[in-house]
């Protein structure tokens, strides 16, 4: 059963490579076009054992971690913030839907003018990115929760953090893990595309400097890595906690 | 508070962030006296805003950008329909291209610019590319889900009253489709109008990304900023009067289906 599922997945990609093969020799297109699979193969490799692909992948992937703890930790308690006080919502709901449009790439001219072509630019961008969904998604979590809920618990006597711990935070949480899971989508785009403007490292700058020198192999070899690792984030990090959450708490939403 | 100042504050609270924004930004200038090129005066921005607007500058680059994204958006959304109604259709090839479809997925956009930009080199055709590629696989992902999620017994309802596949399709399993590929087609816009910026940043001539790209070359602060608030006003407007319209005239189709599945 096993080995059928496997090859239900990988025959897909066999058929795929065979097609690219064909093309490349078949139809003799130049090496500074499209590379064939054994030289983005011996390119891997060459990145692989020259430590260099682990030393790209890092700063990439260093980047997008710290910048969704950051996001998270800051985005949930100001949607929490903002989603229990109809006032301060009714306030900044416009707004977060205007920057909502902005995207985070966009801002990055700027953001090079203030910071340099550092990491700190890099950070704000992808932080950027990803907060302002957060933000928008725990307070829209926050305002669909019935007001019955927090009623009867504070006439039971619960004070305001037990409601926060006990009604807005499971209440909410189905929408916020959406909103993350879009914000990953968006700052991991944002983070490839600053990465290659400020060529500082990780994996946007290794496929974008090997533009300069042609060097399509790297390239392919750099665009599969940032595929394969978007996939084991999205799949074994972020839709766990998704479908966790989901089925933990995806019950009050009734 | 009575009622009126209570309505007058409802009305005027969603300009209260910009205004304080307005407000920090004014004092801090007139205070610190930060080099223009870095943060610009509130006047600086406005005037340089009059500026673009009067000569033409800003609409040619919204026009290139918005041609670009209709072209890239359009045919994201037509291939993307159509690739996805044959795969809903034919489980076997659903189940063989959705590994593919996954990866690429994971790699649709910005991703590909390096690669393309040998092959299409820059200027229009890079930037509907990497918009194709980025609405393509999130409108062919919801248009699969959509039509796989129509309940047979309504198709085979139709075909026992003697309607043709053609006929069943655009009968019932069109409509039933229709709101995932809406939701795909919203997303896909989201998506879309981020790659179409990020790909005039690097490969483009013309567009708002280039505008704002050339603004941090010369060290115009204010040019940046104008350009990444009308980037903005874009987005809104295309939400409010294009997407939303669709979607609620759209609803009450699905709402039929939705009765007739519950039957």
């Amino acid at each position: 059963m096993k080995l059928a599922r496997d090859l239900r997945i990988l025959l897909p990609f066999m058929v795929l490579i065979a097609i690219w093969w064909g093309i490349k020799d078949g139809a003799g297109v130049s090496d500074r076009l499209l590379a064939a699979p054994p030289a983005v193969w011996n390119a891997f490799v060459w990145l692989v054992t020259h430590g260099v692909l682990a030393e790209y992948a890092s700063t990439s992937l260093q980047m997008i971690g710290f910048a969704a703890l950051l996001s998270f930790a800051i985005g949930v308690p100001l949607g929490f913030a903002v989603g229990t006080n109809r006032y301060a919502a009714r306030a900044l709901e416009g707004t977060l839907r205007y920057l909502q449009g902005i995207s985070g790439i966009a801002w990055l001219p700027l953001a090079i003018l203030w910071f340099g072509f550092t990491h700190t630019t890099t950070l704000v961008i992808v932080i950027y990115t990803l907060i302002v969904p957060i933000v928008f998604n725990t307070m829209t979590g926050v305002r669909a929760i019935p007001e019955n809920y927090v009623l009867a618990l504070r006439s039971l006597g619960a004070s305001r953090s037990r409601i926060v711990i006990d009604v807005y935070l499971p209440g909410s949480l189905p929408s916020i893990v959406v909103g993350l899971r879009l914000g990953m989508g968006y700052g991991w785009r944002a983070l490839i595309a600053a990465e290659m403007l400020v060529r500082q490292g990780g994996l946007g700058d290794l496929i974008f400097g090997a533009r300069t020198f042609n060097q399509i192999d790297r390239i392919m070899v750099g665009m599969i890595v940032i595929g394969v690792l978007y996939i084991i984030v999205d799949r074994l990090l972020v839709q766990p906690i998704e479908s966790m959450t989901l089925a933990r708490w995806g019950v009050l939403r009734r | 508070m009575s009622a009126r100042a209570e309505r007058l504050l409802w009305r005027i609270l969603p300009g209260v962030p910009a205004a304080i924004l307005l407000l920090v930004w004014s004092v801090y200038w007139q205070i610190a006296r930060p080099p223009p090129s870095v943060i610009p005066s509130v006047a600086a921005v406005v005037e340089t805003f009059g500026d673009v607007v009067w000569s033409g500058g800003l609409l040619t680059d919204i026009l290139a950008s918005m041609a670009r994204l209709l072209g890239g958006v359009a045919l994201g959304f037509g291939t993307g329909v159509i690739a996805g109604f044959v795969a809903g259709l034919h489980r076997p090839t659903a189940t063989f291209l959705n590994p593919l479809v996954t990866f690429f997925n994971a790699i649709s956009g910005i991703v590909w610019l390096p690669l393309v930009i040998g092959w299409l080199g820059v200027g229009s055709a890079l930037a509907t590319f990497l918009i194709w590629n980025t609405v393509f696989f999130i409108v062919f992902q919801n248009t699969v889900l959509g039509v796989q999620l129509v309940p047979e017994v309504l198709e085979q309802g139709v075909r026992t009253l003697g309607a043709g596949r053609w006929e069943t399709i655009r009968s019932v399993t069109l409509p039933g489709a229709l709101p995932y590929i809406l939701t795909g087609v919203r997303s896909g816009l989201g998506f879309g109008w981020r790659a179409l910026i990020a790909a005039e940043l690097v490969g483009a001539n013309t567009g708002l990304g280039h505008m704002i790209f050339n603004g941090a070359e010369y060290h115009r602060a204010d040019v940046i900023i104008v350009g990444c608030l009308t980037i903005g006003v874009i987005a809104l407007a295309m939400d409010r009067w294009l997407l939303v319209p669709i979607e609620r005239r759209t609803v009450s189709r699905w709402g039929l289906v939705t009765r007739a599945r519950g039957a």
